[in-house]
């Protein structure tokens, strides 16, 4: 496998369904061209306890969450985070989770570009 | 459907509307006519101190954002209980108990003066509006909203109009010879800071409609900013227009400076106009006062900050122990003669000390939440680090100290602010050793802060609430 020219990183955010349309949407200022979006079910540290609740569940009980998958340049990883994390504050339990992971490689099967080629527009087409 | 619709301009005219209020002329007229035109430098040195202080309010709401409490739910976080009760909790509710009831004791006096031949005095004319609004209140109506948003847009026009005639000497009265400056030294000037003070407080108020703003991010903070200078712009020119209409001693003796004003600059229309602007400011600031105030008094009981009854509703759906009880001191305060311009002056110097403290607890609010959570995005931070809240702090304890020019008052002023601090604090310790049984000075974590805006907190956090879940929980089981 060829090694990719650019950096990649993959960020993946784990949020509240009803606060992906206002992040996504400005998601092109950091060259993101595409992204993934998937319902998870999951709990943090709270075991999934409700803020009001008093006592902690001592079992975990999942809640729904929608994750975004985005992978873009490495070095647009500090700008774009300070971006998410502010759109998804509320100061509330629950406003998220975000993980960020190296990206080796990323290929676009339908013409074999690699890195960050594969994800922008394709020079090819 | 979008329901953020409010831009900047609504914001900067709530602004405006909020914090100019009647009794901000009758400050003006007091300060202008003590030392003249160079009361514009000491309302300057306000309005700076003031615009620090709101900047640092922006940064606390961007991280905490939608909270009904406000100003307590921040210190709360920041300072724990037993601070956030004197300063907050009593401090500022008692500030807005004393405003709502000067802005009453404006209204009085305002009808007394046009009504003259009645021989009533004053405080009659207060007691039914405050007896009208607590109905209307108590029946849950809000008989001002449908106006209110008029009646700031009328503010705001009918000041900025006659302060420009007043200040370009175009009016229809006669222009007076006067000199400028009564006095012109360090002392003098920078003696009013605390009664200017006065004339920018309240800019927080805006922060609620941070829910409603388009773009809150950029609108709260730059909104709060413009608010001050545009009031600043507006009582600069009046006070122009005051030295060239008005004798500077005949200000400092009225109750109601600005019905002269009117009166010299535009004869009986201008005094009309003044009537039904005062009228209205001071109606629309009770009302507004009476009704949120019994609602932050709910809220902070929500937070286990004062009593439970506080939260007790009627069959109208309003917090009928806030409103009566904000009702009372009202009615309290002006029937014992707060209606002289000596009485209103002084009780305005005590409310501005109280709400200067609760400002200097928010500057170091601030400072103590960067140190603990340095890495917490902010959608708003005040530039070039501590020094906005440094500079909040040290203005405000510096109008804390020149509150007034006279010695003499202003250790009467200390004296009832300390005795009124010290019943707090004794309150405040046994609230918060004997009953919600915390650490005195240890800070709520924000995520407990703002979980206690749900409704459902309280139930799940107090013995009342768990007995009726429990009950809930056993029929079920039962069923």
């Amino acid at each position: 496998m060829k090694v990719a020219i650019e950096e990649l990183s993959k960020v993946e955010i784990i949020t509240k369904e009803a606060k992906v349309a206002e992040l996504t949407k400005n998601f092109g200022k950091f060259g993101i061209t595409g992204m993934t979006i998937y319902e998870a079910k999951g709990c943090g540290v709270q075991l999934g306890t409700q803020e009001y609740e008093a006592e902690k569940n001592t079992t975990p009980q999942l809640l729904s969450k929608q994750v975004v998958m985005v992978v873009l340049p490495s070095r647009e990883v500090d700008g774009f985070l300070d971006f998410v994390e502010k759109s998804l504050y509320t100061g509330h339990i629950g406003d998220g989770k975000i993980f960020v992971t190296p990206v080796t490689n990323a290929v676009r099967v339908r013409t074999g570009e690699e890195g960050m080629d594969a994800l922008k527009e394709g020079a090819l087409d | 459907m979008n329901d953020k619709k409010i831009g900047l301009g609504s914001v900067i005219a709530t602004g405006v509307g909020l914090v100019v209020a009647s009794s901000c002329l009758l400050t003006l007229g007091i300060g202008a006519g003590s030392i003249g035109t160079p009361f514009i430098i000491t309302m300057i040195i306000a309005c700076c101190v003031n615009i620090f202080t709101l900047l640092s309010i922006a940064e606390l709401n961007s991280m905490m954002p939608d909270l009904t409490g406000g100003l307590a739910q921040f210190s709360l976080a920041c300072v724990g209980p037993f601070i956030t009760i004197i300063c907050m909790v009593g401090g500022y509710l008692l500030c807005n108990s004393l405003a709502g009831s000067v802005e009453g004791a404006v209204f009085g006096n305002t009808f007394a003066e046009m009504f003259a031949g009645l021989g009533l005095p004053a405080w009659v004319f207060s007691l039914v509006l405050i007896a009208f609004l607590a109905i209307t209140n108590l029946n849950g109506v809000d008989v001002f909203i449908k106006v209110q948003d008029f009646v700031a847009y009328a503010l705001i026009f009918s000041l900025a109009a006659m302060g420009v005639l007043g200040a370009l000497g175009i009016g229809t009265g006669e222009v007076i010879e006067q000199p400028a400056a009564l006095a012109t030294d360090f002392k003098s000037v920078t003696g009013l800071c605390g009664l200017a003070f006065f004339l920018f407080v309240g800019g927080e108020y805006v922060i609620p409609l941070n829910k409603s703003c388009k773009n809150a991010k950029r609108d709260i903070p730059l909104g709060m900013v413009l608010s001050m200078l545009i009031i600043l712009a507006m009582q600069t020119f009046l006070t122009l227009g005051f030295k060239n209409y008005t004798e500077w001693e005949d200000m400092t003796g009225s109750t109601t400076p600005q019905m002269l004003y009117g009166m010299a600059l535009l004869g009986p229309m201008g005094r009309y106009w003044m009537l039904i602007i005062t009228l209205l400011a001071a109606v629309s600031s009770v009302n507004t006062i009476m009704g949120s105030l019994a609602y932050i008094l709910m809220g902070m009981s929500k937070i286990g900050l004062l009593p439970e009854f506080f939260q007790k509703k009627n069959s109208k759906g309003a917090p009928y122990v806030g409103i009566l009880l904000e009702a009372a001191i009202f009615l309290v305060l002006n029937i014992t003669g707060l209606s002289s311009t000596d009485s209103i002056s002084y009780m305005i110097s005590v409310l501005a000390v109280l709400w200067l403290i609760s400002y200097i607890v928010s500057n170091i609010n601030v400072i103590l939440l960067r140190k603990r959570l340095p890495a917490a995005p902010r959608n708003f931070k005040t530039p070039c680090g501590y020094l906005v809240p440094i500079l909040g702090i040290a203005g405000s304890a510096y109008m804390i100290y020149n509150i007034d020019p006279s010695w003499d008052v202003k250790l009467s002023l200390y004296r009832v602010v300390l005795i009124t601090m010290a019943a707090l604090a004794v309150y405040s310790f046994t609230w918060v050793k004997f009953r919600i049984n915390r650490p005195l000075f240890k800070p709520y974590p924000i995520k407990e802060v703002m979980a206690m805006e749900n409704e459902l907190y309280f139930r799940f956090h107090s013995r009342k609430g768990l007995d009726e879940i429990d009950k809930k929980a056993n029929r079920r089981k039962a069923v």
